[in-house]
């Protein structure tokens, strides 16, 4: 049986085994060497492959996100961590004119080996601007791979795949998933990145959500039970590209469809779930598809108010009841 | 400096260490959540760049802002209210620490994302010479945020269109973890400036008066119209980055860090680099509050007790604005909608 | 202060009731405990009791409405001029969606409510947060409410997978009835399918359609679900001369002495008793006889338990007390659910020479018992589940049967 381990740890694990056999693999980013990472995730990689290989940067997120640009295109494998996604809009130059771009552009004459990693989402308090999901943004850009691990397992095996990649590949790390545990079994072949994962099978309504929000799903799922709602969960894993088949083959099944995301509801990826699966199954529909969103409000600082502004656990399944009359 | 002034300052300095050291107390009892960035160490820096200010100069800080808002004079009771995410805080609840405004006193505002400040202030500075006023705009920022490309081009512009900008560096030698050589070619900050011929001067941030004397200096220069000023103020922490931060990646994670990696390139590092070692920091820059006490008991302005006696005063006015602050009703989210919506007056949409 | 009056939920697969008619009306006081309207169950028809003292206040959800539990009909409060000063109109809407209840609980609190609200603050120590205002002002959160921001507007329709199926299934979309929500779902569509077909009535003389009461709509739903039994029918000649003295030396019903006679006999045949399930038979193991009765809403059948094992006057107490309720219109589902034996007697239409019923889901045959001649001889017809039953099942049953009538064994 695999060991319980922190979410973090899983991402460092993935990295280390990675480095230690592929030596074009480096990391770059603000206090990722000797600080370790603000999320630990790159802890004890600096002594054990040095200051090349690990490298603190000063705070200059378009450029050093550039560099990663510039060395992927001559065949290296650069690892850059923004410190939180509220910063990787400044490096949103490197990431969209250059890193999605530069591969089309030559006619497919070049590797992208970027691994893009930020955590995001909104964690405790911490304010408007740093409370951001990009999501939305990123998802908009053709030339990226994004991925959404929400599980210790998934981050170990999204993190790894990504890094091999010669795809640019943004993962999207939840804040407050640093510290959520899971076993990790490094043997267990990994699944395509891009596919979606069924958390619980259920007959009555689909419920779709990625990284933090796919776990509330699940609790609200068990909580829907006593209600003789008997929910499905699918965990996305990726949002670029989506795995529509796994979506549009359980709302075939239940006919009812709830999505919830943290990012913003207006223009977020709920709508773009919502669109595509409307168009795919509406013949299989028994009810308009329902997007349960954060609110279309920057966050507030006030913890009460952060609190309203994304779905809760209750939320979900008062959501999930609206779907039945 | 004469004896009111001394006594300003070390009023102002005292409170902005009580008023921190209570707000870290108000952290670890939950009452204020989310990064709390404290300023002890610093305080001289915003005493004296501010104390030389007038009132129509406009402020624009960063997310360690606090003592420049109480400097300023906003009350003790909004920030403590703010920091508690109050409806009564000076950005009604909705900024929190690292947001503070105070649109009366020209306080434009703490912004957390590194490297925003030079381009408000710059557009601030732009405004100023277009309606022709005898004003000038603060840019604070730290030592790490001087790498950001915001720093050179907002300099360019700056110097180029002669704006009325000081530039204020807090250079507190750490970006987070990382200390300053690791992070910047060239870590004294105000060489920089030359590359756009902008006039610029270190000064020990841990002395009051220097960066008091140095500020009106550097905007009698901008008031006469000769364009933007950068001053570097060389000061220190004692906390760590934010309250999340021990801190403890200073000298003993530093050394212990480095013994993992080969000892001999480590060694050749250290020699060039010249890591604060701890003793070098157990001494280093005299706390600036103790030294400015120390003078004002050289020159006679005080004695011993009234020393005591500001101190207790101050500690009542920080007793002040955190019982305003617990008392203080929550906002609602229609006080969110109404901010979020402040600028369309009222408009319906149809 | 008012306090919100709910559509309660009074059985196991209500999902809407019928507010039949309110007793009270705005401004009258009620006292905890006091019946304030009557609402119909998918099985009966219910009262409503106050659940505290105060005065009835609007808006009353309208008489004759259907509603889906626990919305608001109306409200309770706590004087008169409250309860007067209604601002208000009058709910309009039967049967609002759910959806639609939800998004009405965001809407800002009504004038009435709000000055209630601060003349409650004013008073200080009394005043309430507003966590504990009425059910239906409480707002939802405020991600649930822009969620439901974009929810179809118009009620209605029919959804696309009903579509699909009304277009797979050949149905013709006329003939199907949307649900309490107004919206034709693939349930309905299924439904339409699965029944028999509805009258084409384009060449018919005008009508006007009335809904059926709620008991009707359900015994034509369970008539319906019947015709998957196969059935078969049997009759016999009995003289009941006998029979009819005894019940009228003991001054006991005719009726209540059939039950006894056939209960007994039941008991001695007991596949009679017994009932076809998916998993197999089901053996009971007591004799519960139901009688069916006359009502002007349609047809009831109160349920006599263990009828051959008590006294006789103790049954013919329990058939007073069902019967008042049958008429009162007070039965629960414990009355009139769950017989293995049905009685069905028309013996006081003399000129009925004979006829059979349908057995109902549940129970393997139903006696038909018809007038008597005057030789005293009447025909007793038995329909049953040839699933459980076969002719000569049957025959023995109604030998066995006869003999007792016509002996008049009743104890
Ligand atoms: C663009 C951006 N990148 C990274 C961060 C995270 N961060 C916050 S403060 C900080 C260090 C800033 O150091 P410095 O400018 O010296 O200011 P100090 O905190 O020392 O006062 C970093 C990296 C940020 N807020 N914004
Ligand atoms: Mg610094």
């Amino acid at each position: 049986m695999a060991d319980e381990i922190f979410y973090w740890q899983a991402l460092n694990r993935a990295l280390d085994e990675l480095m230690a056999v592929d030596e074009a693999i480096f990391i770059l980013g603000e206090d990722v060497g000797l600080y370790g990472g603000s999320y630990r995730v790159t802890e004890g990689l600096y002594a054990k492959y040095g200051e090349w290989r690990v490298r603190d940067t000063p705070i200059s997120e378009g450029s050093f996100t550039g560099l990663g640009v510039g060395a992927a295109l001559m065949g290296m494998r650069p690892v850059v961590e923004i410190m939180t996604v509220n910063f990787a809009l400044l490096a949103l130059d490197a990431i969209i004119n250059m890193a999605a771009k530069v591969p089309f552009m030559s006619g497919g004459a070049f590797p992208m080996g970027l691994t893009v990693r930020m955590p995001g989402g909104v964690a405790k308090q911490l304010a408007a601007q740093h409370s951001q999901r990009l999501e939305h943004t990123l998802m908009n850009v053709p030339g990226l791979r994004i991925v959404v691990p929400a599980t210790p397992q998934d981050a170990y095996w999204q993190l790894k795949q990504a890094v091999l990649s010669d795809e640019p590949v943004i993962v999207l790390e939840h804040e407050l998933l640093y510290f959520s545990k899971g076993q990790v079994d490094e043997t267990l072949p990994p699944p395509p990145p891009h596919r979606a994962l069924c958390r619980r099978q259920g007959r009555d309504l689909t419920i779709i959500a990625y990284s933090k929000m796919a776990a509330l799903a699940e609790q609200a799922a068990e909580k829907l039970v006593a209600q003789g709602i008997d929910a499905e969960v699918i965990d996305l894993r990726s949002l670029s590209p989506i795995d529509w088949h796994t979506c549009a083959e359980s709302v075939a099944r239940t006919h009812r469809l709830l999505i919830v995301e943290e990012d913003c509801r207006f223009a977020g990826a709920g709508a773009e779930i919502a669109a595509t699966l409307t168009e795919r199954c509406f013949t299989q529909l028994e009810v308009a598809p329902l997007r349960l969103g954060g609110l279309d409000i920057p966050t507030p600082y006030n913890g009460r108010l952060e609190a309203q502004t994304i779905p809760q656990v209750e939320d979900i399944v008062a959501a999930a009841k609206q779907l039945f009359n | 400096m004469d004896r009111d002034q001394a006594l300003a300052f070390l009023h102002d300095m005292t409170l902005a260490r009580a008023f921190e050291e209570r707000a870290a107390q108000e952290y670890m009892q939950g009452n204020i959540a989310g990064f709390l960035h404290l300023y002890p160490g610093e305080e001289a820096v915003a005493v004296g760049v501010l104390h030389a200010c007038e009132a129509s100069d406009y402020i624009v800080t960063t997310y360690r802002e606090h003592v420049h808002a109480l400097v300023r004079g906003v009350p003790a009771e909004e920030v403590m209210a703010e920091l508690f995410g109050k409806s009564h805080g000076c950005s009604r609840g909705m900024g929190g620490s690292m947001h503070l405004f105070d649109a009366e006193r020209r306080f434009m505002g703490g912004y957390a994302i590194v490297g925003e400040t030079y381009p408000v202030a710059v557009g601030i500075g732009y405004g100023i010479v277009l309606k022709d006023l005898p004003e000038a705009v603060i840019c604070f920022f730290g030592d790490g945020a001087v790498n950001q490309g915001t720093f050179h081009e907002s300099l360019n512009m700056a110097a180029l269109w002669k704006l009325p900008v000081l530039f204020v560096c807090e250079n507190n030698q750490y970006q987070i973890g990382t200390e300053i050589h690791r992070h910047s070619a060239v870590p004294e900050v105000y060489k920089r400036a030359s590359a756009y011929r902008i006039p610029a001067e270190r000064v020990d941030g841990m002395d009051v008066l220097k960066v008091y004397e140095a500020t009106q200096h550097a905007l009698q220069q901008i008031r006469a119209g000769t364009g933007p000023q950068l001053i570097e103020c060389v000061t220190y922490r004692f906390r760590g980055h934010s309250m999340a931060d021990p801190g403890s990646y200073r000298p003993p994670v530093e050394v212990k860090a480095f013994q993992q990696v080969d000892p001999v390139e480590m060694a050749l590092r250290e020699l060039s680099l010249a890591y604060p070692s701890p003793e070098q920091i157990a001494t280093a820059g005299p706390d600036c509050l103790l030294r400015l006490r120390e003078y004002c008991l050289d020159q006679g302005h005080l004695h011993e007790e009234s020393i005591k006696d500001l101190e207790q005063k101050v500690q009542a006015e920080v007793e002040a604005a955190v019982q305003f602050a617990l008392e203080c009703p929550e906002p609602t989210m229609d006080d969110a909608w109404d901010a979020l919506l402040c600028n369309r007056n009222g408009e319906v949409l149809t | 202060m008012k306090h919100p009056i709910t559509m309660p939920v009074l059985s196991d697969t209500m999902e809407t009731g019928r507010l039949v008619r309110w007793l009270k009306k705005p401004g009258d006081s009620i006292k905890k405990g006091e019946v304030i309207a009557e609402v119909e169950s998918d099985k009966a028809l219910m009262e409503l009791e106050a659940f505290q003292d105060g005065f009835l206040a609007g808006p009353l959800a309208q008489e004759n409405s259907d509603i889906p539990v626990k919305t608001v009909i109306g409200w309770i409060a706590e004087s008169r001029e409250e309860a007067l000063a209604e601002a208000p109109q009058p709910e309009t809407k039967p049967a609002p969606e759910p959806s639609k209840a939800t998004s009405e609980a965001a809407a800002p609190v009504p004038a009435a409510e709000e000055a209630q609200l601060k003349v409650e603050s004013q008073t200080g120590p009394g005043a309430l947060p507003p966590a504990s205002q009425p059910a239906t002002f409480q707002a939802s959160s405020p991600v649930l409410q822009a969620a439901l921001s974009a929810r179809p507007t118009e009620s209605g329709g029919m959804t696309p997978l009903a579509r699909e199926l009304v277009q797979e299934l050949d149905i013709d979309p006329q003939t199907l009835a949307p649900g309490a929500d107004g919206v034709i779902r693939a349930r309905q569509v299924l439904a339409a399918a699965l029944s028999a077909p509805a009258p084409d009535l384009r060449y018919s003389a005008d009508y006007e359609i009335k809904r059926p009461s709620g008991l009707r709509e359900k015994i034509a739903e369970n008539m319906a679900a019947t015709t998957a039994t196969p059935m078969f029918q049997l009759t016999a000649r009995v003289h009941l001369t006998k029979l009819h003295d005894l019940a009228k030396q003991r001054e006991l019903s005719l009726t209540l002495l059939m039950a006894r006679v056939s209960a007994v006999t039941v008991q001695k045949h007991p596949l009679v008793n017994a009932v076809w399930t998916p998993k197999g038979l089901a053996w009971r193991k007591q004799v519960d006889v139901a009688i069916a009765v006359d009502t002007p809403d349609g047809l009831i059948s109160p349920v006599l338990r263990d009828v051959a094992g008590r006294p006789l006057e103790e049954l013919a107490e329990d058939w007073r007390i069902l019967k008042d309720k049958t008429q009162r219109r007070r039965l629960q589902p414990s009355d009139y659910e769950g017989a293995g034996f049905y009685l069905s007697n028309l013996g006081v239409f003399p000129r009925v020479l004979w006829f059979d019923a349908i057995v109902p889901l549940g129970a393997s045959a139903i006696l038909a018992v018809a007038a008597a001649d005057k030789a005293g001889r009447c025909a007793l017809t038995i329909s049953c589940d040839h699933r459980v039953l076969a002719g000569a099942d049957a025959a023995r049953f109604m030998e066995d049967l006869s003999e007792a009538i016509e002996k008049a064994q009743v104890d």
